[in-house]
C-alpha cells in the first residue's frame, strides 16, 4: 500500500475498516532494552475484505492484531479503526466492541462456567439488558452450531468446539471486524475446516471484516489479500495468486508455498516456461496453469528432460523391535473403548507414522507403548537389542528400563521444561539413567547440537526462550537419553512452516543414526513425506497399515477412511484425466513436478 | 479420562429444593445452622431430626447420597461421642472401670451432641451443597453481598475470581496429568524411589504447572480485555436471580418452622 494511497483515504474521509499508517511499536524488556515488534507498517483493510497476515513466529503479526483491537498502543503512527483512531479516549469501548478476536489456545480464552454463560460473557460487559443477552446468545450458538452445547462445561467439549464458542462470544458482541490470531493452529484438520467455513460465511453473509494471522499457507489462499511481514515490517502485500507466485521471495521469508503452487512452480522451472503470475491462488487455478505448460511439452514444442519414474521405494525388512498385540483399553466402563483390538509391529530403523482424526485413540495408543498405561488386554512386547530379553509393558520389573528404550516427546513438549538452566532440563532424563557426570555432558552436548541450537544455549534459562526454541530444548530432552525408540506425538504442531521442517528433519537425523521413529500426525502431506508406513487409526480400530504410497494409490479407501489426500496426490490425480500414465504416489513435490513432465512427454495428450 | 471432575458434590435434580432461589437457600442455611446450635434439649433435637428429614424428602435425593456427606466426619463423630460419654460424670453410673465411668446422663447427652453434628451437615448439605450448583453459589453470594459494595469491598472480583476459578479446575486437572505423564517418561519418579527422588518428581510436576498457570491467567486477561471486561460497574447478567412467589413462600415458611424449633427447645428448658 502506498502512502500516496493512504493519505488519499484520509483526505477524503472514505476511511476503510482497518487503517495503519506508518504504525510501530516495541516491546520493553528489562534486560535487553527495547524490541522492535513493528516499524513503520501501513496497511488498510477495507469492509467485508478477508485479509491474511502471514510471517515467521515473533514478526509482529500478533502485536498487529493487538493494535487494532486497542490492547496496545502505537508508539508512532497511528491506528484507525472504523474511521476513529484508536488514540482517542472517546473510541477506545466503541473500537473494543467492534473488534472481535479469536486467540491461539482455545482453553485460555473461556471465561465462562458453561458454554452459554461464556457467550454472555461479552454483552453481560456491554451492560445489555439480560432479555436481549438470551436472545443473542441463542443466535450466536445456532450461527455456530454449538445450541446443543449450550448447558456444557467447556471442558467438556473439543478443541474445535472450543474456538468456535470462542467465535460465538465474540458474535454475541456484534462486532464488524473479527481478529484470528492464530486460531485454527492447535486444530485438527477436521475442526480446523468446519471452524474456517464458520468463518467464510461471517465475511459472506454478515459482511464482516477479517484479519487472519495463520502459518497455514492453504488457509492464508481463502483470503482476498495478504499482508507478509518480515522482522516488523510489511515485506509483501498482494491477492495470494500475486503473493504465492513469488515463491523465492516468500521461502526467502522462511514461509512455504501452498504444495500446489510449488508443484506449478517446480513444473515451470524445469521446463524453462516463465511463471504466469496470478494463477496460483487456488489448486484449481494451479492445475490449470500446469495444464497448459505440459500441453506444450506434449506437443514438443519443448524437449524435456526426461528423467526415469522414481522407483518406489519400499522399506526392507528389518526385525520388529516393537510389537503390539491384541490391545483392548476403556477409560471407564460406560464409555466406548478407546482402542479395541490393535496389533502392529514395528521394524527397527523405520518412521512408522500414526494418523487418525482427534479421538481415535492415538494419544492413548502412545502412552501403553512406554508403559504409562498399562494393557489390561493384550500386551506390548519391546526388543531392544538383537538377542536381548524381550520387554513386556505388563511386568513392574520392565517398567523403568521400558521407559529408556522408548522415549515419548507428548504434544507441546514445551510445557514440561522445569529446571534453570537449559543444560539441566536436558539432563534430567539422563541423571536418572545412572550414567556418569561425564556422559551426561556429553549426551547434553550431541543433543543440543542435534536440534539445531548451540551450546550457549545450555546456561540459559528455558523460560526466556522462545515458543519453537523451548520445543528443540523439549526434543532434546529426550534424545538425550538416547531411546532406541522415539515416539512424537504432534512435534510439529503450532510451529510455523520452517520450524515445521526442522523439526521433521530431525527425526530424519535420528532415523539415520538407526533410531526407530514412531510419529504421530494430523498432516497428511508431512505423514506421506516422512513416514515409510502408516497406521491409521479410526474409533479405536486399525483401519489400515500399509506403505504411503499403497495407501494413496486407491482413492476408494482413502474416501472409506474419511482421511484426504497428500496435496500432491489430489494435484496428480486430477492430471491424470489429461495424462492417464501418472502415477499419483508421489509426495515430494519436486519428484511430483518429475512425473508430471515424464507422463507428459511419454504418455501424450488425449 | 479426568475431563468430567465435578467441583463440589452437587447432585443434578429436578427437586422443590433445587428450584429454590440460592438466595433463600443460604440465608435458610444459615438459620438452620443457628438452630441446630441452639437445640439443647432431646425434644428439640428430635424435632429438628423430623424437619431435617422433611427437608430430605423435598430435596428427592436418595437417601445414601445424603448420607455420603457425612462420611468424611465419621471419625469426628465417633470422636465427639466417645469423648463426651467418657467425660460426661453426671447422672445414674452405668459401668465403672478403674478411673471411667459412664453414666446413663453420659450417654445420652454424648448421643445429642453427635446427632447435632449429623444434623448440621445434612442439613447444609441439603439446602446448599447438594442442591445448588457451585456457580450458583457464587453469584448468589455476589447478589447478597452486594450492598457491601457501598463499603468498597470488591465482592463483584471476588466472585468473578470464584467462577473463573471452577472454571479452570478440571482444565488444571487434565494439565497435572499430562505433565506426570510427560515426566514419567523422562524418568522422574513419584511414588517409587527414595524421598529425595520423589520429591523431586514433585517439583518437574509443579514448575510448570505453576508457569503454565501464569501463563493462562495472562492470557485470559488479555481475552477478557478484548471482550470488553471492565469490572462489575454496569455490567448485566444472562442468569438474573429472581425472587418468585414460591421462593418468598418458602423463605417464610421454612423460616417459621425453624422459630418454632426454637420455641419447641425453649418451652421444654422453662417447664
Amino acid at each position: 500500500m502506498d502512502d500516496k494511497d493512504i493519505e488519499l483515504h484520509i483526505t477524503e474521509k472514505i476511511l476503510p475498516d482497518v487503517l495503519l499508517e506508518k504504525v510501530s511499536f516495541s516491546y520493553m524488556h528489562s534486560e535487553t532494552g527495547s524490541v522492535a515488534a513493528l516499524s513503520g507498517v501501513s496497511l488498510i483493510i477495507k469492509r467485508g475484505t478477508h485479509a491474511a497476515l502471514l510471517g515467521r513466529n515473533g514478526s509482529g503479526k500478533s502485536t498487529m492484531a493487538k493494535l487494532i483491537n486497542v490492547l496496545e498502543m502505537p508508539q508512532s503512527g497511528a491506528v484507525f479503526v472504523l474511521g476513529r483512531n484508536t488514540g482517542d479516549d472517546l473510541s477506545f469501548w466503541y473500537i473494543r466492541r467492534s473488534c472481535g478476536m479469536v486467540f491461539q489456545n482455545p482453553d485460555n480464552q473461556i471465561v465462562g462456567t458453561t458454554v452459554e454463560e461464556d457467550v454472555a460473557f461479552g454483552p453481560e460487559n456491554l451492560g445489555v439488558p439480560s432479555a436481549e443477552i438470551r436472545i443473542r446468545v441463542d443466535e450466536a450458538l445456532r450461527y455456530v452450531g454449538l445450541s446443543d452445547l449450550a448447558k456444557r462445561q467447556p471442558s467438556q467439549l473439543s478443541g474445535g468446539q472450543k474456538q468456535k464458542l470462542a467465535i460465538a462470544g465474540i458474535l454475541a458482541m456484534q462486532p464488524q471486524i473479527l481478529l484470528l490470531d492464530e486460531s485454527t493452529s492447535m486444530l485438527d484438520p477436521v475442526s480446523r475446516d468446519e471452524f474456517l467455513a464458520v468463518v467464510d460465511r461471517l465475511v459472506k453473509e454478515k459482511k464482516m471484516t477479517v484479519l487472519h494471522i495463520t502459518h497455514d499457507m492453504s488457509e492464508a489462499c481463502l483470503a482476498d489479500y495478504v499482508y507478509v511481514l518480515d522482522h516488523g515490517k510489511l515485506a509483501m502485500s498482494g491477492t495470494p495468486g500475486e503473493i504465492f507466485s513469488q515463491v523465492q521471495k516468500v521461502r526467502g521469508l522462511g514461509l512455504d508455498v501452498p504444495v500446489f503452487a510449488e508443484l506449478a512452480y517446480e513444473v515451470s522451472a524445469r521446463l524453462g516456461i516463465p511463471m504466469e503470475r496470478q494463477i496460483l491462488f487456488s489448486r484449481a487455478s494451479a492445475l490449470e496453469g500446469i495444464r497448459r505448460m505440459l500441453s506444450q511439452v506434449a506437443e514438443g514444442t519443448f524437449s524435456a528432460v526426461i528423467l526415469s519414474a522414481c522407483p518406489v521405494a519400499l522399506p526392507s525388512e528389518s526385525r520388529v523391535v516393537l510389537e503390539v498385540s491384541h490391545l483392548n483399553h476403556t477409560y471407564d466402563k460406560k464409555s466406548e473403548p478407546s482402542l479395541s483390538d490393535v496389533s502392529f509391529s514395528v521394524n527397527e530403523g523405520e518412521i512408522f507414522a500414526v494418523i487418525g482424526h482427534s479421538g481415535s485413540g492415538k494419544t492413548t495408543l502412545i502412552s501403553h507403548l512406554n508403559g504409562l498405561l498399562r494393557p489390561k488386554e493384550g500386551e506390548i512386547v519391546i526388543f531392544p537389542k538383537e538377542g536381548a530379553v524381550p520387554l513386556n509393558t505388563r511386568k513392574n520389573a520392565d517398567v523403568r528400563q521400558i521407559r529408556r528404550t522408548v522415549g515419548l516427546l507428548f504434544q507441546y513438549p514445551e510445557y514440561q521444561l522445569f529446571e534453570e538452566t537449559v543444560e539441566k532440563d536436558i539432563a534430567f532424563g539422563p541423571s536418572k539413567m545412572g550414567l556418569s557426570a561425564e556422559e551426561i555432558k556429553l549426551r547434553v552436548q550431541e543433543s543440543i547440537v542435534l536440534v539445531g541450537l548451540d551450546e550457549t544455549f545450555l546456561k540459559r534459562s528455558p523460560f526466556e526462550l522462545s515458543g519453537g526454541q523451548k520445543r528443540r530444548v523439549a526434543f532434546a530432552g529426550v534424545v538425550a537419553m538416547d531411546p532406541d525408540i522415539l515416539v512424537l506425538d504432534e512435534p510439529a504442531a503450532g510451529l510455523d512452516p520452517t520450524g515445521r521442517r526442522e523439526i521433521l528433519s530431525y527425526a530424519e537425523k535420528l532415523k539415520k543414526q538407526g533410531k526407530t521413529i514412531i510419529i504421530v500426525s494430523h498432516n497428511m502431506d508431512e505423514a506421506a513425506r516422512y513416514a515409510d508406513r502408516i497406521l491409521v487409526l479410526k474409533h479405536g480400530k486399525v483401519c489400515a497399515l500399509t506403505t504411503p504410497q499403497e495407501l494413496f494409490s486407491d482413492r476408494g479407501t482413502i474416501r472409506e477412511l474419511g482421511l484426504v489426500a497428500p496435496e500432491t496426490v489430489l494435484c496428480l490425480t486430477e492430471l491424470q484425466n489429461e495424462y492417464p500414465a501418472i502415477n499419483p504416489c508421489f509426495f515430494r513435490v519436486g519428484e511430483a513436478a518429475d512425473e508430471l513432465i515424464r507422463a507428459a512427454a511419454t504418455g501424450g495428450s488425449l | 479420562m479426568m475431563k468430567d471432575v465435578s467441583i463440589g458434590r452437587y447432585y443434578q435434580g429436578d427437586s422443590i429444593l433445587h428450584r429454590l432461589d440460592p438466595r433463600v437457600k443460604i440465608v435458610l442455611c444459615f438459620l438452620y445452622m443457628i438452630v441446630v446450635f441452639m437445640m439443647t434439649s432431646a425434644t428439640g433435637i428430635l424435632a429438628t431430626f423430623i424437619v431435617v428429614a422433611f427437608l430430605c424428602l423435598l430435596s428427592a435425593i436418595p437417601i445414601g447420597t445424603i448420607l455420603d456427606s457425612v462420611r468424611p466426619i465419621v471419625f469426628l463423630l465417633l470422636f465427639v461421642l466417645v469423648l463426651n460419654i467418657l467425660t460426661i460424670r453426671t447422672g445414674n453410673s452405668i459401668l465403672e472401670w478403674g478411673i471411667f465411668k459412664i453414666t446413663d446422663d453420659g450417654i445420652l447427652k454424648a448421643g445429642l451432641m453427635a446427632l447435632r453434628l449429623f444434623l448440621l451437615i445434612v442439613s447444609t448439605s441439603i439446602l446448599l451443597t447438594l442442591t445448588t450448583t457451585p456457580l450458583l453459589m457464587a453469584d448468589s453470594l455476589e447478589s447478597l453481598f452486594g450492598p457491601l459494595k457501598k463499603i468498597r469491598v470488591p465482592v463483584h472480583e471476588m466472585a468473578m475470581m470464584m467462577s473463573i476459578a471452577l472454571r479452570f479446575v478440571p482444565t488444571l486437572v487434565e494439565e497435572t496429568d499430562k505433565i506426570m505423564k510427560a515426566q514419567a517418561s523422562r524418568g522422574a519418579e513419584y511414588d517409587t524411589g527414595n524421598v529425595f527422588a520423589r520429591a523431586k518428581g514433585y517439583v518437574s510436576v509443579l514448575v510448570p504447572l505453576f508457569v503454565s498457570a501464569f501463563k493462562r491467567a495472562e492470557e485470559l486477561a488479555i481475552a477478557m480485555d478484548a471482550r470488553c471486561y471492565r469490572g462489575g460497574e454496569g455490567r448485566t447478567k444472562l442468569h438474573v436471580l429472581h425472587m418468585r412467589g414460591k421462593d418468598v413462600f418458602w423463605l417464610i415458611s421454612l423460616s417459621c418452622l425453624a422459630f418454632l424449633l426454637i420455641l419447641i427447645d425453649f418451652y421444654v428448658k422453662i417447664r
